[in-house]
């Protein structure tokens, strides 16, 4: 018979003590510690590994981890090498050569070559729109030994480094020729980059979180970090990005230090975390996003440019910002075609906005425009705050001009899927519908599909302006960036009198984080982890 | 016994199949494009075109049924469109928390409010009575994500004493497990416990008031084994068949509490799948889902003779 003594007891108690540790102390052997270890969550989950197929922002968040660029910006938006260690352009402006810096290893241990970049560029350029416009000029893309390439030109094009260090998504990100050779169309099926993290595949929960560990092979450059340019030096062991879909559990996870980085806190929530002693509060990118509401050219009302003109009269961007952000340091009214405080900024036939927001003139526009009072469509996302309170805003402002508004509430997969329809807004199309880019995307006239009048070939609304185009082009080759600034003008010119498009304010999104998290780079539209420490 | 369990599930088919073609359809009625979402926002409307030819999306939508049907008849749920994974696999992965949420819910749940039931039905009339009947009308009144953001604020912003979010596996130690349990089982199980308990008085009640009863008194038996043993089993039909019915409100409840929680269970796959339009993974679930319902009424319809035995199959 087994006699129960204190001592077996006690014994007892140890061993199940030990054994309900034990899988939580060997799991805990195998993970880097937390103090190298950095929980961030993004505002929104990673819908696709491939940041070439894609525009999501969240899959260019991966990229940025996994893969590397040839060029990458600097704190100051100008191009700076990045896996090119040499690089030069002919005379004649036709022909680019570009040589690997030492070090470049993919993942898997192989070398980077130029046999991989070659199709790499070619694939990243058949999805993008930046990549498009440049290979509309690009005679031939050119292995010359495993370490140089050259890109020539049919005619001088000044945006080559811009097109290939940019960070609006897709970025111009470099894969084995194994995936690079992948259909465009098609998604690739395996993550070997050659940038500073690996993705952990055996930790990553789809949907759930993503494990990006330090890649111990990868050689940065020796230039101090700025913008996506410099030296990558990693200093962390991991970084997870967490899915986290509701803003109140992200914001108390924060404050609890389950999590280490919050990239999206809604306005609300803002004062609550800056009165935390462990939280700060960083804008990382400075342009922020610029609202943007899109009129279809198709049909009426918009299909006239006196309605159109209209709007820019009718739009009070603060009551938008306001309804949104409330009287927040975050948020501003915007003049420029291009944005505020982006290189392009300009004040050129800004008239509408300095005389203030003008219902009477608005009405009077619409009236020459023929307006017959039938209903105007506005697609109102409602799971979106900033889109379905702008709409609200926006759909009264209507209803002052004497405009018969029909907003239409819907998810914004809803949005996506009917602004592609040019179908009459009475049998499935639409008039109106609210989105936003990225302050640094809407200061770059190529750049942004959005910017194109280029009609049926547009972007949703399919606006369509001859001169706009020449302008376009007239921008992109142009050879500094003082002529780019005076082109900005007459493109800004042009623009507020044909208004492909007119804005609805300019936001700044603070992130939110521990205050044991610096170094973070402030980068419009990716958040790199490099150079960031956890101290 | 075994025949009825075995025709009642054969009559499952049909059931699981009417799902299917209404889950099917609803979806694909509904507006929003997978093959947009999927494009991204500069796509092109060729880009969009590709896409969809890919995915089969172009096909009539008849044909995409049936190759959908056969594939489900096969036991294949189908991929996602998104992850290029199976459904199988993904619901496989997303499994455990779902199960372990809603398991926790329910034991410690049924364990509650059964006391409760039987406390109020024993001192009807009194102040405990009406105390927790006033706990069963705010816990069956107040949406599961009120309660889950005020236990987070209380017990572990304020507190500290439980993690804000995320699970534990299992694997990670039973002591972690059930820390990252014990705020999401309470939410999602408060407006179970009052529906429940509210049952078992009402039920407690009536058994309460029978012959029987009265005679059992007389004879001088025991308040509670009285209770327990005579009044509790005549009275466990209603309330078994409640807690069957309750599940539904489970699963509904699982969506919004992994949400709230950050849990990454089968909740969370579909509202994420839903906002993306990733058909085979909603259909998938659906149909899993009424697959558990439906198999979870036959058990409770089988438990009936368990507790009486005038009830046979």
């Amino acid at each position: 018979m087994i006699k129960f003594t204190r001592r077996t007891g006690l014994q007892g108690s140890l061993a199940a003590a030990a054994l309900l540790a034990a899988p939580a102390i060997a799991r805990g052997q195998a993970r880097p510690s937390a103090a190298r270890t950095v929980r961030a969550v993004m505002h929104g989950d990673i819908p696709t590994y491939d940041p070439i197929w894609t525009t999501a922002n969240m899959t260019a968040y991966h990229g940025g981890m996994v893969y590397d660029t040839l060029f990458g910006i600097d704190a100051n938006q100008q191009p700076q090498p990045q896996m090119v260690s040499r690089y030069g352009v002919s005379d004649d402006k036709l022909t680019y050569t570009f040589e690997l810096r030492d070090g470049l290893r993919w993942h898997d241990g192989t070398a980077v070559t130029t046999a991989d970049i070659v199709p790499s560029l070619k694939r990243w350029a058949a999805r993008d729109g930046g990549g498009q416009h440049m290979m509309l000029r690009v005679k031939d893309i050119a292995a010359k030994d495993e370490r140089t390439f050259s890109i020539a030109l049919k005619e001088p094009y000044g945006l080559v480094l811009d097109v290939l260090a940019k960070t609006n998504s897709p970025l111009c990100f470099m894969m084995r020729k194994k995936e690079a050779e992948t259909d465009p169309m098609q998604k690739i099926d395996q993550v070997v980059g050659s940038g500073p993290f690996i993705l952990n595949l055996a930790e990553t929960k789809p949907g759930t979180q993503y494990v990006y560990d330090r890649n111990p092979s990868y050689v940065p450059r020796s230039e101090p970090v700025s913008g996506i340019s410099g030296g990558k030096v990693v200093k962390l062991d991991r970084v997870v990005i967490v899915n986290m879909p509701d803003a109140q559990t992200a914001v108390a996870a924060l404050q609890a230090g389950e999590i280490d980085f919050y990239e999206v806190p809604p306005a609300d929530f803002l004062g609550q975390l800056q009165s935390d002693p462990n939280i700060k509060i960083e804008v990382l990118n400075a342009l922020g996003n610029v609202g943007q509401v899109r009129l279809n050219f198709l049909h009426p009302p918009f299909d006239n440019v006196k309605a159109r003109q209209a709007m820019l009269y009718l739009v009070n961007q603060s009551d938008a910002m306001k309804a949104t952000f409330g009287d927040s340091k975050y948020a501003r009214t915007v003049s420029s075609y291009f944005g505020m405080g982006t290189p392009m900024e300009n004040d050129a036939n800004t008239d509408w906005f300095k005389g203030g927001r003008n219902v009477e003139k608005a009405k009077q526009l619409f009236k020459e425009a023929g307006y017959d009072g039938r209903p105007v469509v506005l697609m109102q996302a409602t799971n979106i705050a900033v889109m379905s309170n702008t709409s609200q805003v926006l759909a009264q402002e209507l209803r002052q001009a004497g405009i018969n508004v029909k907003l239409e509430a819907m998810d914004w997969s809803n949005v996506v899927q009917r602004r592609s329809n040019k179908a009459a807004p009475d049998q499935g199309g639409w008039n109106i519908f609210i989105t936003w880019s990225s302050g640094s995307a809407i200061g770059n006239p190529i750049l942004l599909a959005a910017h194109a009048a280029t009609g049926d070939k547009a972007w949703f609304g399919w606006p369509s302006d001859a001169k706009h185009e020449q302008l376009r082009d007239k921008w992109a080759t142009a050879p500094s960036l003082d002529a780019r600034k005076a082109v900005a003008r007459e493109l800004q010119q042009n623009a507020w009198d044909f208004v492909p498009q007119l804005y609805y304010g300019q936001w700044v999104q603070p992130a939110a984080m521990r205050k044991n998290i610096r170094g973070v780079i402030p980068v419009p539209e990716i958040i790199p982890w490099w150079n960031a420490e956890k101290v | 016994m075994a025949a009825y369990a075995l025709r009642r599930l054969l009559s499952m088919l049909p059931v699981v199949g009417i799902v299917a073609l209404f889950v099917f359809m609803l979806l694909h009625l509904a507006p929003g494009d997978p093959a947009a979402i999927i494009a991204g926002d500069n796509a092109t409307p060729e880009n969009i075109a590709q896409i969809r030819q890919r995915l089969g999306l172009d096909e009539p939508i008849w044909k995409q049924f049936l190759v959908w049907a056969a594939s489900l008849a096969q036991g294949d749920l189908g991929r996602s469109m998104f992850w290029n994974e199976s459904v199988a696999t993904l619901i496989g992965q997303r499994a455990e928390p779902t199960i372990a949420l809603a398991c926790s819910t329910l034991v410690v749940a049924v364990a509650i409010a059964l006391a409760l039931g039987i406390v109020a039905a024993a001192k009807a009339g009194t102040g405990i009575d009406r105390l927790v009947m006033g706990i069963a009308v705010v816990g069956f009144s107040v949406p599961v994500f009120v309660t889950g953001y005020l236990l987070i604020f209380v017990f572990a912003i304020g507190l500290k004493w439980l993690p804000v979010q995320g699970y534990a596996p299992i694997a990670d130690g039973v002591i972690p497990w059930l820390r990252h349990l014990v705020l999401p089982s309470a939410a999602l199980g408060l407006a179970y416990v009052a529906l429940i308990a509210r049952i078992t008085r009402a039920t407690m009640l009536d058994v309460l008031a029978e012959d029987y009863m009265r005679t059992a008194r007389a004879k001088g038996v025991a308040p509670v084994p009285m209770l327990l043993r005579h009044a509790l089993k005549n009275a466990a039909v209603p309330i078994v068949t409640v807690i069957g019915i309750g599940v539904a409100l489970l699963i509904g409840g699982v969506v919004i509490t992994e949400t709230v929680f950050n849990i990454p269970g089968i909740g969370r796959l579909v509202v994420d799948a839903i906002s993306r339009r990733d058909y085979p993974i909603i259909q998938g679930v659906i149909i899993l889902f009424s697959g558990v319902y439906v198999l979870l009424n036959l058990l409770v319809d089988l438990s009936y003779a368990l507790f009486d035995p005038r009830i046979r199959y």
